[in-house]
């Protein structure tokens, strides 16, 4: 142990005598651990962010679409208000929401000049319970509105203030604008979006107004999903398949023919495929760490020919085989570790930097570093078993002679 | 006196194939605990292989070499490092100082591999360091030394593990003859001490410092004597 102790003093000693020649070895392991920690980070960082973007979604959201076997979309496979209220009659118990996801592209004004581009997503009352919202004022579309289709609506923060010059727009008239024509419609509330890193990422996304579903889906209009969020507490399962099974009766098809996809089924499959690109990029990196070990075994050879002498002082004095094997292996894994740790802060350094340009927090696993650094010692002791093992095996008077 | 060194029979055989060289012939050499020994001859004449027997650095061909009661030619690589460690303080011609590495350092490193704990460690080696005349540089590096302050340096490091011997190879061969007068007389006092020493030289001045001279000659101990004072 104190052997030990005193090889780690005598590498770090070593390695600072030789500084250069040290960092151009380390440079292998720098850049190999700094693309491998870069790499996870990164993808840690982007579940991290689906992840939240899935909980903006709805992670409890199920969608079910109809799709005749040859994939072409008809009016067949879209969903009317009658669709919506038979499914809710069978299921409310455990799926409180179910709308057709209904968002169209509409022109939305003041009345005046003053026009933009929104989506107007026709929701049924208590899409605010399955969906959280920030609302600053007012209320969601609620019971009333839907009942007495009154034309309320629920506009977002920067619409408010770029059309009234304040938030608290309650109150305010607003026209929805296609090619029917013109309705004016009153503001009952103002919400908040949900930063969204992907919104963000975008540039920004157009703006969702919210209308009641009664207002602009009449019994003869159709949607082309039924968009259901189930009760966290459902068995989703068994739910899935009952639904399936009883949309497929509903609309005379098979049950191949409906679709369902679930929130938690595109994260996970989202997260596998982020695993997989991972690990693609983690094998890239490993060659890398491969080439650094490579340099750090060369290096070392060269190190332990130039200090023949001192291999042979040292046995003239009493050094074992063992100490003179530890004493270049503790060496070269030092230099390794130095170079993983280094290259574990710049990998941080990057991605932090990284995620401070695209405004997303970081996500770095504080093991990741305890194991890059371990993992390069690692690969010094195995790329430093040869070179030592050659200091070791130096016949003493050969060493002592050497020039 | 108590014998330290007996060696009997003793040959040294160089074999690289087609040439084998007959290093040293028959040696039969008793050296008691306590004296101060020359090794001389000339170049070739197999000083310096037995030299390296002595020392542990080689083992012999044939015959037998017991140091303190410990048959050499019988011991594994690590044991030998063992008796060089604890029984054996080695002189250079050239110090062998570890470069890099203060002398403090360089004093400690035999101490290092013989397991004493570093507190002990250090204050034998400050106090060896003393002894030698270099209590105030402690600190220095190898290279900014002298060459005579170099050479006490190597025998405080050679003094460690307090080594029943001290073996020098021509420790002088690299100093003027003011430090050689000075290196000489440190080897006395230690020899009075109660140290084995044993160098290997020829110069005549300098086996002239000790109490005994063995002339070698194509391999073969060929003079025995004590020298006159």
């Amino acid at each position: 142990m104190m052997l030990f102790l005193e090889n780690i003093k005598l590498a770090l000693s070593a390695i600072r005598s030789n500084k250069m020649r040290s960092i151009l070895t380390m440079l292998g392991i720098i850049i190999g651990i700094g693309s491998v920690i870069a790499i996870v980070s990164i993808g840690d960082t982007m579940r991290s962010v689906i992840a939240k973007e899935y909980e903006n979604v709805g992670i409890n959201r199920v969608i079910f679409y109809t799709m005749a076997a040859d994939g072409v979309y008809t009016n067949e496979d879209m969903f009317t208000q009658d669709d919506v209220d038979q499914v809710k009659d069978a299921f409310g118990d455990r799926v409180p929401y179910i709308d057709t996801y209904c968002q169209d592209r509409k022109t939305l004004s003041n009345g005046k000049r003053q026009q933009e581009q929104v989506y107007v997503y026709a929701v049924d009352a208590g899409y605010d319970q399955v969906q959280p919202m920030e609302l600053l004022y007012g209320r969601m579309i609620d019971q009333g509105d839907v009942e007495a289709k009154r034309h309320s609506l629920v506009i977002e923060k920067k619409i408010a203030e770029n059309y009234f010059g304040t938030v608290n727009a309650l109150g305010r008239t607003m026209e929805i604008i296609d090619n029917d024509g013109r309705e004016e419609f009153t503001v009952v509330g103002v919400y908040k979006e949900a930063d969204s890193v992907l919104t963000a990422m975008s540039g920004g996304g157009m703006p969702t107004v919210y209308v009641p579903n009664s207002v602009y889906f009449t019994p003869d209009s159709y949607g082309w999903e039924l968009n259901c969020y189930v009760d966290e507490t459902a068995d989703i399962n068994l739910l899935r398949t009952q639904m399936t099974n009883y949309v497929a009766r509903m609309t005379n098809r098979t049950t191949d023919e409906v679709i369902c996809v679930t929130a938690r089924e595109e994260m996970s499959s989202i997260d596998s495929v982020m695993g997989i690109l991972s690990g693609a990029v983690g094998a890239i990196a490993a060659i890398s760490l491969l080439v650094g070990g490579i340099g750090i075994m060369n290096i070392m050879l060269v190190s332990v020919t130039e200090r023949t002498r001192e291999i042979g002082i040292r046995k003239a004095l009493g050094a074992r085989t063992n100490h003179i094997l530890t004493q270049f292996l503790i060496e070269s894994a030092i230099i390794s570790a130095v170079g993983g740790l280094i290259g574990t802060l710049l990998g941080i350094g990057i991605v932090a930097l990284g995620g401070l340009l695209i405004g997303v927090a970081v996500v770095v696993n504080p093991m990741i570093i305890v194991i890059a650094v371990g993992f390069s010692a690692m690969v010094g002791i195995f790329f430093g078993i040869y070179p030592a093992r050659k200091a070791a095996a130096a016949d003493p008077i050969e060493a002592l002679r050497y020039e | 006196m108590e014998e330290l060194i007996r060696i009997t029979d003793l040959n040294k055989i160089y074999d690289s194939g087609a040439v084998q060289v007959h290093a040293l012939k028959n040696i039969n050499l008793t050296i008691e605990r306590g004296e101060f020994v020359a090794i001389m001859g000339h170049s070739g004449s197999g000083k310096s292989t037995l030299m390296n027997i002595l020392g542990c650095l080689d083992r012999p061909s044939s015959g037998t070499y017991l140091l303190d009661g410990i048959d050499i030619s019988q011991q594994s690589n690590d044991a030998l490092s063992d008796v060089r460690n604890q029984k054996i303080g080695f002189v250079f011609q050239a110090f062998n100082l570890i470069p890099r590495t203060s002398t403090l350092k360089n004093v400690e490193l035999p101490m290092i591999y013989g397991r004493v704990p570093g507190k002990a460690r250090v204050e034998r080696a400050k106090m060896l360091l003393e002894k030698v005349g270099l209590g105030q540089r402690l600190e220095h590096m190898p290279n900014e030394l002298s060459g005579g302050q170099k050479q006490r340096v190597a025998i405080a490091r050679a003094l460690a593990n307090e080594p029943p011997i001290l073996l020098a190879d021509e420790p002088t061969g690299n100093l003027d003859s003011t430090s050689t007068i000075e290196i000489m007389e440190l080897f006395t006092q230690l020899n009075r001490e109660g140290v084995t020493v044993i160098i290997v030289t020829h110069e005549d001045d300098v086996a002239a410092f000790t109490d005994r001279v063995l002339w070698f000659e194509d391999g073969q101990l060929v003079d025995d004597r004590k020298v006159e004072k």
